[in-house]
């Protein structure tokens, strides 16, 4: 038997929401609407028909302008989002990280947040019990663990946040815009979690950095207006990225 | 239920129950002290001066049982129905069955349920209520409670997901709904004034389950669907509404929460 060595397949898929044209959604609305046969909403295309496939321990980057549909697609292939039509197929466990610290709360301790959010990610008590000293560790927050959330900084927060999420394992990881966090020392951290994941996991990845682009991936697509107008070598792509401002 | 949904609802409900009384000094105590102020509010009102259910033997445990599933059955709706606005930004972010906000909002509420049944047997003991074995079917009839309450927050939380007005309308609707629910007055003041009207109201399932809770638990004496009426349908007609509801709520469920992620 042929052994499958994509991690992602993705054919024809198409993405399209429905925006209200009307400012209120409300009932009123909505009884208003069907009785004046007012459709009350536009279909955006977001994805169009794409196509692509992901090798098992690839480092893809997806890159585009905003609003070319590089987040719906991540959300489309993490399952948030249901595709109009095409087919995903995912070998392989997928843990999408499409915002950091999904989950917190202002009101909880540090604790109480790792905790929660390492649920979120699938850990039970006992696991995080396991975890929890280095993840502290790793994040340099340890005087700050019985202190709400709301009185951390930001910069602390998304440390915390990363420090639980490198911890999540999959055979997929997914991750939004998550490379540039926290002070440069931190980002040093951060750089060599990432050179330590290629080659090992497959890793999607959307960024606007091209530096990142550069230096982490194996491959990159060029998304515009939900369309994939360039995928290859990441340099080609960050080159093509580049020209679209000029 | 696979392991990473029971960690996620376990997890949620946690945190729930944390915040909900977070800031208080009095903290989880308002969970049983907020009924008994209701109670004592409605105790002084209608059995003090009213002078409802004077013929009931321990009125106020009577009236206690009430309040207190009462307060469980709209603390379960409308935590149910208001979750998945509060968790939307979950929805946004990760992929996870739905239901589970729901499951875990209502838990919330079943845990205050069982905090103030303890103060209801504690205090129908000291009023001189009896121990039965039809104490042991208490449970069940919570659980119909319970599942009428899912059922409902199922299905008009969905719906609330695009059309907010729901929240409202249920609001309004659910305090109408307390007076047809025999609470602060005895059944037996219907009955006497009009057989029918009696039976209509017995038809409700919230009326059914609290007036049978009454009678496995405080007095024989208590009216009941089953006791108000021969006719079989009518007998089961509440527990038949309560499947409706929750095989309704299910499928709408079902249907609406693909669209969560991108509607709310």
């Amino acid at each position: 038997m042929k052994k499958n060595i994509y991690a992602i397949e993705v054919k024809n898929l198409s993405k399209s929401f429905k925006l209200p044209t009307e400012k209120s959604s409300g009932l009123k609305q909505a009884i208003f609407n069907r009785l004046k046969g007012i459709k009350g909403y536009t279909k955006q295309e977001v994805l169009k028909d794409i196509s692509f496939k992901v090798k098992k321990g690839e480092f893809l980057g997806i890159v585009g302008r905003n609003g070319s549909g590089k987040s719906t697609l991540l959300k489309t292939l993490s399952q948030i989002y249901v595709p109009d039509s095409g087919k995903i197929k995912v070998n392989g466990s997928l843990v999408p990280f499409i915002e950091l610290g999904v989950g917190f709360n202002p009101e909880l301790t540090g604790k109480e947040n790792i905790y929660l959010n390492g649920a979120l990610l699938g850990f039970s008590n006992q696991e995080m019990d396991e975890m929890y000293d280095e993840i502290v560790a790793f994040a340099e927050l340890e005087p700050f663990m019985n202190q709400k959330l709301k009185n951390y900084s930001s910069g602390m927060q998304v440390r915390l946040a990363f420090s639980i999420a490198i911890r999540a394992k999959g055979d997929i990881l997914i991750l939004d815009e998550v490379l540039a966090v926290g002070d440069a020392a931190f980002q040093e951290k951060c750089n060599q979690y990432f050179s330590g994941l290629k080659g090992e996991q497959t890793v999607i990845i959307v960024t606007h950095d091209m530096e990142n682009v550069r230096r982490f991936c194996d491959r990159a697509i060029l998304l515009e207006d939900g369309k994939i107008i360039k995928d290859g070598k990441p340099e080609k792509v960050a080159e093509s990225y580049l020209k679209l401002f000029k | 239920m696979n392991r990473k949904n029971r960690i996620l609802l376990l997890e949620l409900t946690k945190t729930d129950f944390k915040l909900r009384y977070q800031g208080s000094i009095l903290g989880y105590l308002w969970a049983i002290i907020r009924p008994l102020l209701l109670f004592g509010i409605l105790y002084l009102v209608f059995a003090k001066f009213l002078r409802f259910g004077s013929d009931i033997p321990h009125y106020p445990v009577y009236l206690l049982v009430g309040t207190v599933l009462w307060n469980f059955f709209i603390e379960c709706t409308n935590q149910g129905i208001q979750s998945l606005l509060i968790r939307s930004d979950l929805m946004r972010k990760i992929a996870f069955p739905k239901w589970i906000i729901v499951l875990s909002a209502t838990t919330t509420a079943l845990i205050n349920l069982g905090i103030n049944l303890i103060v209801v047997v504690i205090f129908a003991l000291f009023s001189g209520v009896s121990l039965s074995l039809t104490w042991l079917l208490v449970p069940f009839l919570i659980l119909e409670l319970y599942l009428l309450s899912i059922g409902l927050a199922l299905l008009l939380g969905s719906i609330n997901v695009k059309f907010r007005d729901i929240q409202s309308i249920w609001e309004v609707f659910s305090s109408a709904l307390f007076y047809a629910v025999p609470i602060i007055y005895p059944l037996s003041m219907v009955t006497v004034y009009n057989a029918f009207y009696a039976k209509v109201i017995m038809l409700n399932p919230i009326a059914q389950v609290i007036q049978d809770i009454r009678f496995c638990l405080i007095t024989k004496e208590t009216e009941t669907t089953w006791s108000l009426t021969e006719n079989p349908v009518l007998r089961i007609a509440p527990l038949l509404f309560v499947c409706l509801i929750v095989v309704l709520g299910v499928i709408v469920f079902k249907k609406k929460s693909k669209y969560f992620a991108e509607e709310i």
